[in-house]
């Protein structure tokens, strides 16, 4: 089963991941949706954790050690952040932090990463902008955003099929420039809410 | 005095030092945290990666060549050692100034303060 969730905090990813795991349905990977895999429904410990990692063998190792101490890994890759565990023994730790302040660390290493995508895109939207790709006048033109000659003297069904073949190209064209910028605010966004999240963490509010 | 300003080590660090006297992955010292506090300090994973990687960050701790790829092996570093060992003598001294006070002074905070069984029943 698939399913797409947006979730700012981990704390409620969690519950939400044990919920499903309630009804029967246990985390198998992620990436752009939620993938489940069926399970013998029960009550399930779910904890998230937020790292990527310099080399495959710093991954295997954290994978390890949580392995040891009784965490499965359920899903996270080495670029992808969070990191999923499913508590696998009952004598494990109940959580995987065992202090608040690592706790919160989570949330920093979260607004970090959010920063430095927020950074890439402003990059590509600044070489765009350098490299003359960008025309805000043809923003309120959309007719310019098509290129397919004499397309506006077409009548009918062959118009139809011209206008909305080249309609995602044109579209594009027109305001693909925006789609940076957005998600430039987006991650800037996020990353200063989880900082913020964080700072509140720390100072035990 | 111009202390390191490593401390005072928190309890999990300096449990962390200590167990790493002798190397030790991850798991390893783990167990040996809890272990060494009497089960007071029972360290998560996610905690422990954490604290080796902050160490690592400070060269409080290195690690060594080992032979399973999966498990790397942590040793204390000479500066850890150092870093160890001043907190060692910060606490020892800690533990001698109260004994004084608390002796010259009976009357301190008005609980009986037994030299025996130091301060648990303050």
């Amino acid at each position: 089963m698939f399913k797409i969730r947006m979730f700012l905090r981990f704390e409620k990813e969690e519950k939400w991941l044990e919920q499903m795991a309630a009804k029967g349905w246990l985390l198998r990977g992620t990436g752009l949706c939620y993938r489940f895999q069926k399970t013998e429904p029960g009550e399930r410990t779910i904890k998230l954790d937020f790292r990527y990692f310099k080399s495959a063998r710093d991954f295997t190792e954290y994978r390890t050690l949580f392995a040891d101490s009784g965490w499965q890994h359920l899903a996270g890759s080495r670029w992808s952040g969070t990191q999923y565990f499913l508590k696998s023994r009952a004598d494990s730790t109940e959580d995987i932090f065992s202090d608040r302040l690592s706790q919160a660390g989570r949330y920093q290493r979260a607004a970090d990463m959010g920063l430095c995508c927020a950074m890439a895109f402003l990059v590509l939207f600044l070489t765009m902008v350098s490299n003359e790709q960008i025309d805000s006048a043809a923003f309120f033109q959309p007719k310019q955003w098509y290129f397919t000659p004499g397309l506006w003297e077409l009548e009918g069904v062959s118009f139809w099929w011209a206008f909305l073949f080249e309609s995602p190209f044109a579209i594009m064209r027109g305001v693909g420039w925006l789609l940076p910028l957005l998600f430039m605010v987006f991650y800037g966004v996020c990353a200063m809410k989880a900082h913020l999240i964080y700072r509140a963490a720390v100072s035990g509010q | 005095m111009n202390r390191d300003k490593n401390l005072p080590l928190t309890e999990t660090v300096y449990y962390v030092l200590l167990a790493l006297t002798e190397p030790a992955h991850g798991y390893a010292i783990m167990q040996k945290v809890e272990e060494l506090s009497g089960g007071q300090v029972r360290l998560a994973a996610g905690t422990m990666y954490g604290a080796i990687e902050n160490l690592m960050k400070k060269k409080l701790i290195t690690a060594l060549k080992s032979d399973d790829p999966r498990r790397k092996v942590y040793v204390i570093s000479e500066q850890g050692k150092e870093v160890l060992q001043a907190d060692y003598k910060r606490m020892l001294h800690m533990i001698a100034i109260t004994e004084q006070v608390a002796e010259r002074g009976r009357a301190w905070t008005g609980a009986e303060f037994d030299q025996e069984e130091g301060l648990e029943h303050v």
